[in-house]
């Protein structure tokens, strides 16, 4: 039975090819989509999930309540461990990691002969506890990395590393200098980090080493650093809420909050860590589940789009089959084994389309994952969830693109079906089939309007006036600690024409690594319960970045803080609306040790990304703490600025490695995966819209054909090519405009509820909307015309004889 | 084998009602050859596919062996008609995609003969329509009268009690036309049952009992002498 149904498909979609290819085409399109998408979100849903311990592993976060809002950090005390491993012993095993997101790596030669090799590294360096093996997984092939990682300068290297830096050697017990700071012995080499860990590594080293490199390490209960995150397990006999008192009770002694400061340290389940965006983890990147279901949404609509092709093409052409239909059911075929023929056919579709996906997938793969900057790998054989996945979506699809058609089908009756006479049992399909048209319009029309939202968003993030200039200025990191030495340089970095300006900062106003501090104000009576962001620059940074001064002077050149400048969002919440009157207030930081005079107001600018508030800002003078060199250059003279300053820098500091960035790209990189998705968005509105276009040819194709004598007929009336292309287009034109209705409320909500993530965004404009309604009718019309032209130019005479 | 008492058909189309048959009273016997001839419009092919368990009366008795069965729903019907019935039509109805060798073993895969057994029925019934050289062949490949036989040989291969034909020779040519004819009435000696609709007097001659439908009513029955057959 089987056989003849595979035969009697085979062949009637062999005789049928264009409607087949259609098919599957449209078909492959979508599933392939569906499984890129399906790899994707599989590959961050595995975060971590290889642990074999990872359902009691949990992060210490730290939440606080501020009278402007909370704030949520994953940086904890330096000396938390002590304390965990002194009083909380059901919290084992535990570590905590130091994370140094960019290093400078030496490579110590053997010989006097062979001069030592520098690496600057911009991936993870993390200085973990043995226990770190304990409590995690990772692949550490014959090493036994926590006896390895024992001895207080041990370094176990990752292979693609060991292999950059001892090329074809053994690294074993070879000295690595780091930082210029301290020295590190080889103990092994172990597999490179998977790609799905929020705790990516190119190296390992002993956490002791971490207090000679980390400048802020100490052994207070009041400095943190999002670097610096402590991971244990939770013995499974204790519970969460319990063992988080405990911790609040034991440190509320050391941590010494200012009355009316609320600050509670919380686990976080380590499955969280890659979806919870209030806190950042070390692999700096965290995925919402909102934009994980964003993606499964997206991918069923592909795929719906799809199947919604075969139903519509499937039913239109019933017809074809009816003659078929109505001889089976002579010979004794009852309706459920034609409804099996019919949904085995579509099954053969869409398998021969699951297969030209798997193939497209692997080839597509690479470009997605340069896209979203991933590293997945797929090969069918070794993922079986993959496997199981296409295989679901083999039988839904089937069943669902199949399901209709083949209940029409077999619904023939036996004498009307012979003769063809099925025409009132389609009356009922035509408006489905309407219906489905309108889906998936306005799955496109949905898809096109969140693209344009989501692009608008982002030429705001590039073109917003942040309040400081970000054109043609070059960052340059330095060596902590050494700004001395190339702050001496000054006249040296400004004697080039195309250097304008040059001034040391802990960054740039506007940038990812940020430092606060509490301060008491002026009589200091009141306790003002928020911290302030603190810029800490030598005197030039304001007139580099062009800043706006709205009262007052700059501060004058000193080491330490001495005086203050701050903007006009501080002003606002300590209740002062005449900058004038805050010059002279006094302003105690640093823990009490440093005070000094308000001596200028500067206009509000943005410290971090468009998704925040502008914070209150304090800036100051403090030379220990500058980490780079910002240079304002000619923009024409690029390379000449550039060749200039890594001159001069490299005569500062000969055995580092010269490295710099120009703020746009830094800033750019704020949207890194707000841009990511916009780009996805727009490739999978294309393709949803290219599967439904596909649909709709096939669609209309079928209409003329069936309705060649009608507009013959017309024609020889006297009907005009003009009033034929019309006759076809005006229901599709219809049916866009509902899509349309129904399209811009949806929209409009998932878009508003996106742009809330941002503080500064910008308005859904009326207009987006329409371009949007416009386009898909302008595609419609276009598709619906190639064909319905074929019928508007036909020869009428021609046209009647056919029938 | 077939009783039909007041046997009734109406069709009712939105608000227009036809009446197709009218208190039909029809016996075939077991072995005979019928045929059914009347003007265009006056109801033989409904009244065959009644017969032919492809639709249902609507009013009246219709026993088949023996079963009252006006009520049977579509399955039932389904399976009375694949185990008992073969049907001919006037245009062939072979399907398109299958060759003439699979068209005739359709009827057996549906009444799911092992598959040794179809091929040894199938080449046989083939061999007896004279088709056997075309098996491989798809139906547009074959002439009308070929395609007839094949029909025939797919009606025959299930060795049914009854064969129902709707005009089988009305789209043929004469020369085939009376190729069919004999095949029917050699397959009639073999013990099969044949209930014929016809417009043709020359066909109607093959039959033993010749029934004339007027307006959905039997208006005259002539029974042949026993000579003539
Ligand atoms: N499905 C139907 N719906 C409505 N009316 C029908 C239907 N089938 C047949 N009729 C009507 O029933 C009557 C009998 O039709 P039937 O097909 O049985 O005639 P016929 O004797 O076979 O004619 P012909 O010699 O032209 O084949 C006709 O008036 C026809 O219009
Ligand atoms: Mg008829």
């Amino acid at each position: 039975m089987l056989k003849n149904y595979f035969l009697v498909a085979v062949r009637t979609l062999r005789r049928h090819l264009g409607y087949t290819t259609l098919n599957v085409v449209g078909l492959a399109l979508g599933i392939t989509c569906s499984l890129l998408l399906f790899l994707v979100i599989q590959h961050e849903l595995s975060f971590d999930t290889f642990h074999s311990k990872a359902d009691r592993i949990y992060r210490i976060n730290v939440d606080k309540v501020t009278q402007h809002g909370p704030s949520y950090s994953a940086g904890t005390p330096y000396p938390m461990l002590a304390t965990i491993k002194a009083s909380l012993p059901e919290l084992t095993p535990a570590t905590h990691i130091f994370n140094l997101d960019e290093g400078t790596i030496t490579v110590l030669s053997t010989n006097d002969k062979v001069a030592p090799q520098r690496f600057r590294e911009e991936n993870n360096i993390l200085f973990i506890e043995p226990e770190f093996f304990d409590l995690f997984d990772f692949e550490t092939g014959n090493v036994n990395a926590k006896q390895a990682i024992a001895a207080p300068n041990s370094l176990l290297l990752t292979s693609t590393i060991a292999e950059k830096y001892f090329p074809g050697q053994n690294p074993e017990g070879r000295m690595l200098r780091l930082n210029n700071e301290v020295n590190l012995k080889v103990t092994g080499v172990i597999p490179d980090a998977p790609a799905n860990t929020d705790l990516p590594f190119i190296m390992l080293v002993n956490y002791e080493n971490s207090k000679k490199i980390n400048l802020f390490s100490n052994d207070t209960w009041n400095s943190t650093s999002s670097n610096h995150q402590v991971y244990f397990a939770l013995a499974p006999s204790a519970s969460v809420q319990q063992s988080e008192d405990r911790l609040n009770k034991i440190t509320s002694e050391l941590r010494r909050l200012s009355p009316g400061e609320k600050e509670r340290y919380t686990f976080q389940a380590l499955s969280k860590v890659h979806f919870d965006d209030r806190y950042s983890n070390f692999g700096d990147r965290t995925i919402s589940t909102t934009t994980l279901w964003a993606m499964a949404l997206v991918g069923l609509f592909l795929v719906l789009v799809a199947s919604i092709n075969f139903v519509n093409l499937a039913t239109a052409q019933a017809l074809r089959r009816a003659k078929e239909v109505g001889m089976r059911k002579v010979l004794g075929a009852n309706k459920t084994q034609l409804m099996v023929q019919f949904l085995c056919e579509t099954g053969l579709i869409t398998l021969v389309a699951v297969l030209l996906s798997v193939v497209l997938a692997e080839l597509l793969l690479p470009f997605l994952n340069k896209l979203l900057d991933l590293q997945i790998t797929f090969s069918i054989l070794n993922s079986p969830a993959a496997l199981l996945f296409l295989l679901a979506e083999l039988l839904t699809v089937t069943f669902f693109a199949g399901f209709y058609p083949a209940l029409v089908l077999s619904g023939f009756q036996p004498i009307s079906a012979l003769k063809s006479k099925v025409a009132t049992a389609r009356t009922a399909g035509i408006s489905l089939r309407q219906a489905l048209v309108v889906v998936q319009f306005t799955i496109c029309q949905v898809l096109i309007i969140c693209t344009i939202i989501v692009h608008n968003q982002m030429e705001y993030f590039r073109s917003a006036s942040l309040g400081f200039d970000k054109e043609a200025i070059v960052t340059i990191p330095f060596p902590s600690g050494q700004a001395k030495k190339l702050m001496a340089l000054r006249p040296q970095l400004e004697a080039h024409s195309a250097v304008k300006n040059v001034t040391f900062a802990f960054a740039a106003p506007s940038s990812n690594s940020n430092f606060s501090m509490s301060f008491r104000f002026d009589d200091y009576s009141i306790n003002h319960n928020f911290n302030l962001n603190f810029k800490v620059a030598d005197e030039h940074f304001v007139e580099t970045f062009g800043i706006d001064l709205l009262a007052g002077r700059i501060y004058e050149k000193s080491d330490t803080m001495r005086e203050f400048l701050v903007n006009e969002t501080f002003l606002r919440n300590v209740g002062i609306t005449n900058p004038e009157e805050a010059l002279g207030k006094k302003l105690l930081v640093n823990g009490g040790n440093s005070e000094g005079p308000i001596v200028g107001v500067v206009k509000d600018f943005h410290v971090g990304s468009l998704r925040n508030k502008i914070e209150p800002v304090v800036i100051s003078t403090w030379s220990s703490l500058y980490f780079t060199v910002n240079a304002k250059i000619e923009q024409k003279d690029a390379t000449a600025a550039l060749a200039h300053l890594k001159k001069i820098w490299t005569s500062a500091y000969p055995d580092d490695v010269f490295y710099y960035e120009f703020l746009d790209d830094t800033l750019a990189r704020f949207y890194e995966d707000e841009q990511r998705q916009a780009h996805l968005f727009k490739i999978f509105s294309f393709i949803a819209i290219l599967i439904g276009c596909l649909g709709l040819y096939g669609l209309v194709s079928f209409m003329v054909t069936q309705r060649t004598k009608e507009v013959g007929v017309r024609k020889v009336l006297g009907a005009s090519s003009g009033s034929i292309l019309v006759l076809f287009s005006k229901d599709f034109a219809k049916l866009v405009l509902v899509a349309f209705v129904l399209a811009v409320p949806v929209s409009y909500y998932f878009m508003n509820k996106w742009l809330q993530d941002f503080t500064y965004r910008i308005d859904i404009s009326y207009w987006v909307f329409f371009v949007a309604g416009a386009l898909t009718l302008l595609i419609a019309l276009t598709t619906v015309s190639v064909q319905a032209l074929r019928a508007a130019f036909s020869n009428p005479v021609i046209a009647l004889k056919t029938e | 084998m077939i009783k039909t008492v007041n046997l009734q058909k109406k069709y009712t189309t939105d608000e227009v009602e036809t009446t197709a048959l009218v208190n039909v009273n029809l016996h075939v016997k077991q072995g005979e050859f019928l045929a059914i001839m009347g003007p265009s419009g006056c109801g033989k092919s409904t009244l065959l596919n009644i017969i032919g368990l492809l639709d249902n009366p609507s009013g009246g008795e219709f026993y088949f062996l023996e079963q009252e069965i006006s009520k049977f729903s579509e399955r039932q019907r389904a399976n009375l008609r694949k185990e008992y019935l073969g049907f001919v039509f006037q245009s062939f109805n072979l399907i398109d995609e299958l060759t003439v060798y699979e068209n005739v073993e359709l009827p057996l895969i549906y009444l799911n003969v092992g598959s040794a057994e179809r091929k040894q029925r199938v080449e046989q019934v083939l061999e007896q329509m004279q088709i056997a050289h075309r098996r491989n062949h798809f139906p547009q490949q074959l002439s009308g009268g070929q395609q007839q036989r094949v029909a025939i040989s797919r009606a025959v291969v299930s060795k049914p009690k009854l064969l129902l034909a709707d005009e089988p020779t009305g789209n043929l040519d004469s020369a085939h036309g009376q190729e069919v004819m004999q095949l029917l009435s050699t397959l009639n000696e073999q013990g099969t049952t044949i209930v014929m609709v016809t417009h043709s007097p020359t066909d109607a001659d093959y039959a033993h009992r010749i029934v004339n439908l007027f307006d959905g009513q039997i208006i005259s029955e002539n029974v042949k002498e026993l000579a003539t057959l």
